[in-house]
């Protein structure tokens, strides 16, 4: 009886370590839950769905207003990524609202916004939490006459075949998308100032966003390539957050469509939606791009153990393992720019790391002849990659008393006055002694 | 399981259960009990408003079960034929009937079943309950002689629900749909007939003629009907009909209905065409449902003809133009113009479309584009075929941020209609514009490039601090030499002064005495070297004290014993 209370008890305080939620360890979310209108949309996206199902993860299906949903209970959150497919939503229901949304990114959890032509206000505010603005017309959709989809039931060009993506192997994936991407919905635009927002697919510059059934008497407040279509966030917990106009973007139908721009007589049989949703979902739920550093340690050359405190002028050696997540398993991070700086107040030093190809990264240079507190400091940040920053403190000294030049030739002056004197002296005493 | 009483008549009630019971039972009068539960059921079971219990324990009625209940009620009937009630069948008709006052609706003419039950643990979707909904009374009606009166237009709102949603990533919704459809195609109460247009875009350039095609659900050929085009309006203006009650001719080769030619009067625009379907065979104008009116939106395109496009500088108060240069839309050329904040800039274009009628593009913007990429973005307005814009530099100098530079055209003119939309950069213009004034707004921030905004930056290496300067090698050794010289120095005065060893004592004891004081100056002379080379002051001063001591022994022997031989000599 003791024995199988004692196995009970080993055995549920085991749990926790066996579940595959999301943790530093394992960065990739398991457990999404996705809000929809209405259930035909886990229909008629089963394509979508089925390529984040078959990559491992466990996604939940609620209506937006059903009321028994929440992201967290007791304090624990109970997903790890959220997925809005509700453009309409005028309320969520249960205990989820644009302030817990926000919260839930703040902890560093991945969201995926999905708006429409019939976006709601409540979809919009979340977006502007975000750092996205949509177009404030309700009617509003993006219309391109130039570079439109060729298609025989649209006729009205709110059917946008685009294929300006953004320049990042880490984003979208190293393997190129031939086709162009169709997109029919609303758009939005970046405030410059913000620096964490990208614009992964933008409009061409013949491109508005205005209500295709009135005429126009203002120019629209969005034109050009100012419009995004799709717009990724990373925040600075790394968390990241996928912001698009266009829910049918992800539809089966536009996943299986042909597609043909217009002015080009290159017909591709399959749009390039599902490769470039599929990749971008790597992207949102950190198979891709997700870095650690571990096992900084410096030393001076020569030795192997970490001194406390350098002194001025000492040769020594700054060395970081980072390593990338594939998804699976941490892979070794190979790039030829990672720097490190000695910094205090500003950088003394600022110098590039240099690899061996397994992601161990080194630096050797000389401490400068400035005394005080350092830091060695890392701050890596490129396009679509998680940002490291690591920083690590030493105290630099200046030379003992013991240190300096111990025989000095500008001196030979005053050491050959003062033998000589000791000389002069000694044979001073044996005359003066006994000369007669 | 033909017990009778009303509490078997759950378990009478699925149809796998129905089939299966009848054909393992082989007496026949076995039918006449069946067709007598089935009555019961349909008693108890069914309620007033077309829909059935699941079970008499259950009270929630639901559509779905009614739909089962119809095609188990099918069976019974095919069974039990020659036992029917008239009466019976009459009911469950106007039953139906009832259930059809349930049917939902969305704006755009489809119909479909829905159902929100309380107590059930999953919900039958609308798939799943329209589905057997119609499976039921198709199953139903093809057991009796007479037909169903059921209104045609919502089986074919019903047939349009269901092909209006794509295919179902679902496979049970997939299984619903094409069942729906497969009882659709062929049944007894009606069978819709749809009607689909290959393309709703017609190019007058390539010269599409319209083309419409009539099918069963499923793509069937359809019997011989007269397909009418009632009327088509544009959507701008509703009531000026261009085209009316104009029937299309059949290919049978392709089998559609095709409109030979428009009107020559037909020029570019959206359109709203209304078309009409009639069986024309009279009898078979019930089995077929092919609903009233079917109103479909065109788009008919064409290219429309931009010409005599100029760019001019006019002086503001004159308004007398300064310069004018021709622009040409359709090629790559490219114009430049100056212009100060006294003057304003005016682009000017006709646009026509090919009949020749005036045009009103929904995109006709012109952009102006700084150097440090402040864009200000214009609607070229209009009048009839004119189109003309004219910047008052006077006026906009503010809204430019009084940025002065070179400013790139480009005009962008597009419609959904219009086949050769185009954007052009048409040229530049220098703008010279006043010194914006103290509180004049600034240009609003551009984005930065992401490329840039993440590279390495520059490497920093730490320029150490220069060691002071010290004088040259060669003038320490010179003073070296200067130092020790009067030591030498020392030593030539005091042998010239004829400095000799006289009195250093003879006898042995004295002499070993002053020996070894001698040697003990030299040694604490020694010690003092080792102090400045590596001792340290304690190890010295511990020396030192032995060698002290031991030096003032021996000295004040050697020097006292030197000051009484002295003393003998000055007394002697």
């Amino acid at each position: 009886m003791a024995k199988l209370l004692l196995y009970l008890t080993l055995a549920t305080s085991l749990i926790p370590l066996f579940s595959v939620a999301f943790s530093p360890e394992n960065p990739t979310d398991r457990r999404v839950l996705v809000l929809v209108d209405d259930f035909a949309i886990k229909s008629s996206h089963s394509l979508y769905f089925g390529s984040l199902t078959s990559r491992g993860f466990q996604l939940e299906f609620k209506l937006a207003d059903d009321p028994n949903i929440g992201l967290q209970r007791y304090g624990q959150y109970l997903y790890d990524a959220l997925v809005l497919f509700c453009p309409s939503v005028e309320r969520f229901g249960g205990s989820i609202d644009v302030a817990s949304i926000v919260d839930f990114v703040d902890s560093g959890h991945d969201l995926i916004v999905a708006a429409d032509s019939n976006a709601s206000d409540l979809i919009r505010e979340v977006a502007t939490e975000c750092g996205v603005d949509f177009d404030e017309d309700p009617a509003a959709m993006v219309i391109d006459h130039i570079n439109y989809a060729v298609s025989n039931f649209d006729g009205d060009h709110t059917l946008i075949a685009s294929d300006d993506f953004i320049k990042a192997d880490v984003i979208l994936g190293s393997k190129k998308i031939e086709a162009p991407v169709l997109f029919q919905g609303i758009g939005h635009s970046l405030n410059p100032a913000n620096s964490l927002v990208l614009k992964v697919l933008s409009a061409s510059s013949s491109a508005y966003s205005a209500n295709p059934k009135s005429k126009l008497s203002n120019p629209p407040s969005l034109t050009g390539s100012a419009i995004s279509l799709v717009s990724v966030v990373q925040a600075r917990n790394n968390a990241r957050i996928l912001i698009t106009g266009s829910l049918s973007m992800f539809s089966n139908r536009f996943f299986r469509s042909g597609v043909q721009k217009a002015g080009s007589s290159i017909k591709h049989e399959k749009s390039g939606n599902e490769q470039f949703l599929t990749e971008i979902s790597k992207w949102v739920f950190h198979e891709r791009g997700h870095l650690k550093a571990v096992n900084v340690r410096h030393h001076k050359v020569g030795e192997s153990d970490e001194p406390a405190i350098y002194r001025i002028n000492d040769d020594l050696e700054y060395s970081v393992e980072i390593y990338e997540w594939s998804g699976t398993s941490w892979e070794p991070y190979v790039s030829d720019d990672v720097q490190v700086q000695f910094y205090m107040m500003s950088p003394y030093v600022l110098k590039t790391l240099s690899t061996d190809q397994k992601g161990h990264y080194s630096a050797e240079f000389k401490v400068p002849d400035v005394y005080g507190v350092f830091q060695f400091k890392v701050e890596y940040q490129r396009l679509g990659y998680t940002s490291l920053s690591l920083s690590k403190q030493i105290p630099v000294r200046p030379y003992r008393h013991n240190e300096y030049e111990r025989f000095l030739p500008a001196a030979y002056p005053y050491y050959g006055s003062a033998f000589s004197m000791m000389a002069g002296f000694f044979i001073f005493t044996i005359v003066h002694l006994y000369s007669k | 399981m033909v017990s009778g009483g009303s509490d078997s008549n759950s378990h009478l009630f699925l149809p796998q259960s129905l089939t299966t019971s009848f054909q393992s039972c082989l007496p026949h009068n076995i039918f006449l009990n069946v067709w007598g539960d089935g009555i019961n059921c349909w008693q108890a079971l069914s309620q007033s408003d077309g829909r059935w219990r699941y079970s008499s324990n259950n009270p929630e009625s639901s559509t779905f079960a009614a739909g089962i209940a119809l095609e188990a009620l099918s069976g019974v009937v095919s069974l039990a034929s020659s036992e029917i009630d008239q009466f019976m069948i009459g009911a469950v008709k106007n039953d139906i009937v009832k259930l059809f006052d349930s049917i939902e609706k969305y704006d755009d003419g489809t119909f479909y079943f829905d159902e929100k039950l309380v107590n059930m643990r999953e919900q039958q979707g609308p798939l799943a309950t329209t589905s057997s909904v119609v499976r039921g009374l198709t199953a139903f009606s093809s057991v009796i002689t007479e037909s169903l009166n059921l209104p045609g237009d919502k089986i074919l709102g019903i047939a349009k629900f269901f092909l209006g949603i794509g295919i179902p990533g679902d496979t049970k919704n997939f299984f619903d749909q094409v069942d729906l459809l497969a009882c659709l195609e062929n049944n007894r109460v009606s069978i819709p007939l749809i009607l689909s247009l290959p393309s709703t875009v017609i190019s007058l350039t390539k010269k599409d003629s319209l083309k419409v095609k009539v099918n069963t659900v499923l793509g069937s050929h359809a019997p011989p009907l007269t397909v009418t085009l009632v009327r088509a309006f544009s959507s701008s203006a509703r009531d000026n009909s261009i085209i009316e009650n104009q029937e299309l001719k059949f290919d049978p080769q392709d089998a559609v209905y095709f409109l030979d030619d428009l009107p020559a009067s037909f020029d570019v625009g959206e359109y709203i065409f209304v078309f009409k379907m009639l069986v024309q065979d009279s009898e078979q104008q019930t089995v077929y449902a092919t609903g009233t009116l079917t109103q479909v939106p065109i788009y008919v395109t064409g290219l429309i003809k931009i010409e005599n496009a100029k760019i001019a500088v006019l002086d503001s108060d004159l308004g007398s133009v300064e310069t004018q240069k021709k622009l040409d839309l359709a090629g790559e050329s490219t114009v430049s113009v100056s212009a100060n904040h006294l003057q304003k800039l005016r682009l000017s274009f006709q646009m026509s479309t090919p009949l020749g009628n005036a045009f009103k593009p929904h995109q006709a913007f012109l952009r102006l584009r700084h150097e440090t990429k402040v864009e200000h973005t214009f609607v070229v307005g209009s009048s009839g075929k004119k189109f003309e814009i004219t910047l008052d530099f006077l006026g906009l100098v503010e809204k430019f941020f009084y940025l002065s530079g070179r400013y790139d055209i480009q005009l962008t003119v597009g419609d959904a209609v219009m086949e050769n939309s185009l954007l052009r950069e048409i040229g530049y213009v220098e703008l010279d514009l006043p010194e914006p004034p103290e509180n004049a707004s600034r240009p609003p921030p551009q984005p930065v490039d992401p490329y840039t905004r993440y590279g390495p930056k520059a490497e920093i290496t730490h320029i150490f601090r220069a060691p002071e300067k010290r004088p040259p090698e060669e003038l320490s050794l010179a003073f070296l030499v200067l130092t020790i010289l009067p030591l030498f120095g020392f030593i030539i005065g005091l042998l010239r002064l004829g400095v000799n060893l006289k009195n250093f004592p003879t006898s042995a004891v004295p002499a070993t005495f002053a020996v070894i004081f001698h040697l003990g100056i030299a040694a604490v002379l020694l010690l003092y070297v080792l102090f400045w080379l590596k001792l340290d002051l304690f190890t010295t001063l511990k020396t030192l004290c032995f060698l002290g001591v031991f030096l003032m022994v021996v000295g004040h022997r050697t020097l006292s014993h030197l000051a009484s031989a002295s003393a003998k000599l000055k007394s002697a």
